[in-house]
């Protein structure tokens, strides 16, 4: 096992820029996702990591010794990819087998270790088959398997379950994450699902434009993000943002949307006339028919639109001053389209961004 | 009968027509073969297979029998230029020989220069398979001339390995063209996921690309021995004493008459050795070797 450490690392193509001196660390035995959108350069990110891109500046270390020059073949690393890349001529064991083939290693070390990745991934009875032979799922686990039979220092996991259907993927998802919890191996995994970022990470490390938007704990991102960004990308359904004027009224600071009056938090960091991005996630904003709340402080008239129960909460969809917005309700009530609600913020949980630099407005204390 | 019936009866009728044209000129010629020289020129009416079938044109060209030894029955006054000139043993021979090594060669080295050029990235890659192609553009009798001087003053005019060199210079474009699109196939990640679990370039290429598209290589195989084996104009140009079948065969039309049995005899048994290659290889012609390889 071994820590990753980038240092101001640069990725270009000819004139074309895609990573801007990027700066990170990833402690040893870490599950670190890098997350953001197509083109965001995470796979980039990680593809330079595994020595399969050069590195026009900068370093990338593990263990604190650069690697740069060093062959993909002599990092010790394993890499999982996106299309799973099996090789389709060999049966799964030898798939298994053919790294420590490679290195030499005694056939009976060899067969123990191909026997006990298998067993781990469920695959005892698939050993003899070839990966056409395999359904989606068995072949990712294939790809998993070849990875782990390394006792590799790092493994890396390029959009792993992007291929899969959403049953399997969220089965997957947690088999990732228990391996990683059985090998404790250090783990650096592209995505562009924030689903899977959330539940898997030790670490969130949000991209865009080959930069790091925000890095840290699911939730502490989640609760805490940096701009609008990282606020937007993260959750879903995404998080709720108004354009607002502040506004003051009896000597109380509001936030005002078209018609519609918003609370803002007592220690908002904000002047009157000022333009913000008023940020609230779908299950702080708590929906009330219009005339059955006690005419709720801070509460805005919506329309709803679209109703979708999940189940455990109602998803309303619903327009408050042409503007679409979500909101969560917990109660069995009985929604209506076209329906006129009343929805009131949490306070606790608005956040604020300046509309210039879409940065968060850190609140006075 | 209802549509569906009727269709298939359609179509299996218009399958056996285009078969039937296709095959008729094959059939002919080895009816040919088999017949008496008398059947052959029936000036009365086409002999189709009222003949006492004979062998005796196989004897002479493909068993070595001397033309006098056999009973030509009415002799149509074919003059003859020495014994054993109608044996065309050494020709078989020579010409396995040549398409055998040119197409070994072609493959291989197309093998080498196909993986390079669909993996990697050097100044002038794009140009490079377009220059390459053109070598093709140009019909063989254009170059003929050059190359026979080259030939000659490298002393390999009429020798094996001169021919085995201008067949292998002629397939090399194509096996290329055909070879990369089959590497351009399998996904580069293959590539990388070997490279990750130790592999050098070379096994990834020997150990996993390669076994990966084994149909390719055998089509590839195919498509180079038959061009050598029915290539006609180099070697005519090339050897005197070394004669491919072809040029064997056009031999057999002299000045005093064709020897249409012999020339459909020694055809007809030139088929047979491209018709065991394709047999042997043909395990291996099937497509989708990749599949499984990634989702797809």
């Amino acid at each position: 096992m071994a820590s990753v450490n980038i240092e101001n690392l640069d990725k270009k193509y000819g004139a074309l820029s895609v990573l801007h001196s990027l700066n990170l660390t990833v402690a040893d035995g870490k599950f670190v996702v890098l997350l953001g959108p197509s083109g965001c350069g995470k796979s980039t990110l990680l593809r330079m990591i595994a020595g399969l891109e050069s590195i026009s500046a900068g370093e990338v270390q593990f263990d604190g010794v650069r690697v740069n020059e060093v062959h993909a073949k002599d990092r010790n690393i394993a890499m999982v990819f996106q299309n799973y890349a099996l090789y389709a001529h060999m049966s799964v064991r030898k798939n298994m087998a053919f790294s420590m083939r490679l290195r030499k290693v005694d056939k009976k070390v060899i067969n123990e270790k191909v026997e006990w990745a298998a067993s781990i991934l469920g695959l005892d009875s698939y050993l003899d088959r070839l990966p056409k032979e395999l359904s989606g799922g068995q072949r990712q686990r294939v790809a998993m398997g070849r990875a782990i039979v390394r006792d590799p220092d790092v493994f890396l996991f390029d959009e792993p379950l992007s291929n899969l259907d959403a049953k399997l993927r969220v089965q997957m998802r947690t088999e990732i994450k228990e391996l990683h919890q059985r090998l404790k191996t250090t783990t650096i995994y592209v995505t562009h699902d924030q689903i899977e970022a959330m539940t898997m990470a030790d670490e969130v490390v949000i991209m865009r434009d080959g930069y790091i938007e925000q890095s840290g704990s699911p939730m502490m991102i989640y609760d805490n993000p940096n701009n609008l960004f990282v606020a937007q990308f993260i959750g879903s359904p995404g998080m709720n943002v108004l354009r607002c004027t502040v506004v003051e009224q009896d000597g109380r600071l509001l936030a005002q949307h078209e018609d519609q009056i918003l609370a803002l938090p007592a220690d908002a960091n904000v002047t009157a006339g000022q333009v913000i991005y008023y940020g609230i996630r779908p299950e702080h904003l708590e929906p009330v028919k219009l005339g059955e709340g006690e005419g709720a402080v801070g509460g805005a008239q919506a329309h709803i639109r679209v109703v979708e129960p999940t189940g455990p909460e109602i998803h309303l969809y619903a327009s408050l001053a042409g503007q679409e917005i979500c909101c969560i309700s917990r109660t069995r009530t009985q929604w209506q389209p076209d329906e006129p609600i009343v929805v009131t913020p949490d306070l606790e949980h608005v956040h604020l961004f300046d509309v210039e630099t879409e940065n968060a407005i850190t609140p006075n204390h | 009968m209802n549509s569906s019936t009727l269709t298939s009866l359609l179509r299996y009728t218009v399958s056996i027509l285009i078969v039937c044209v296709f095959i008729f000129p094959i059939a002919w010629f080895a009816l040919t073969s088999i017949k008496p020289i008398s059947a052959v020129f029936n000036k009365d009416r086409v002999v189709v297979f009222d003949f006492e079938p004979t062998f005796e044109n196989y004897e002479v060209t493909v068993l070595g029998g001397k033309k006098a030894d056999t009973s030509q029955g009415a002799s149509i006054g074919m003059g003859t230029s020495g014994a054993g000139a109608y044996d065309g043993r050494g020709s078989i021979l020579s010409s396995l020989i040549i398409a055998v090594c040119s197409t070994a060669l072609a493959t291989v080295i197309s093998l080498l220069a196909a993986y390079a050029l669909s993996r990697m990235r050097f100044r002038g890659s794009q140009g490079y398979m377009q220059w390459i192609l053109s070598q093709r553009f140009l019909p063989p009798i254009a170059i003929i001339i050059p190359l026979v001087f080259i030939f000659r003053d490298l002393g390999l005019r009429d020798t094996h390995l001169g021919l085995i060199i201008a067949h292998t210079l002629i397939n090399i474009p194509i096996a290329l063209l055909i070879l990369k699109s089959f590497f351009d196939d399998v996904p580069l990640e293959v590539d990388q996921a070997a490279m990750i679990d130790g592999a050098t370039r070379f096994q990834c290429f020997y150990l996993i690309v390669l076994p990966m598209i084994k149909g390719g290589i055998a089509a590839t195989a195919v498509l180079c021995f038959i061009f050598s084996w029915t290539e006609f104009i180099l070697s005519v140009f090339l050897t005197n004493s070394i004669r491919t079948v072809p040029v064997k065969i056009t031999t057999f039309v002299t000045s005093t008459g064709s020897e249409w049995g012999y020339i459909s005899a020694l055809g007809t048994a030139a088929i047979i050795p491209g018709f065991i290659f394709i047999l042997l290889v043909q395990n291996h012609l099937v497509r989708g070797l990749t599949m499984g390889a990634i989702k797809d």
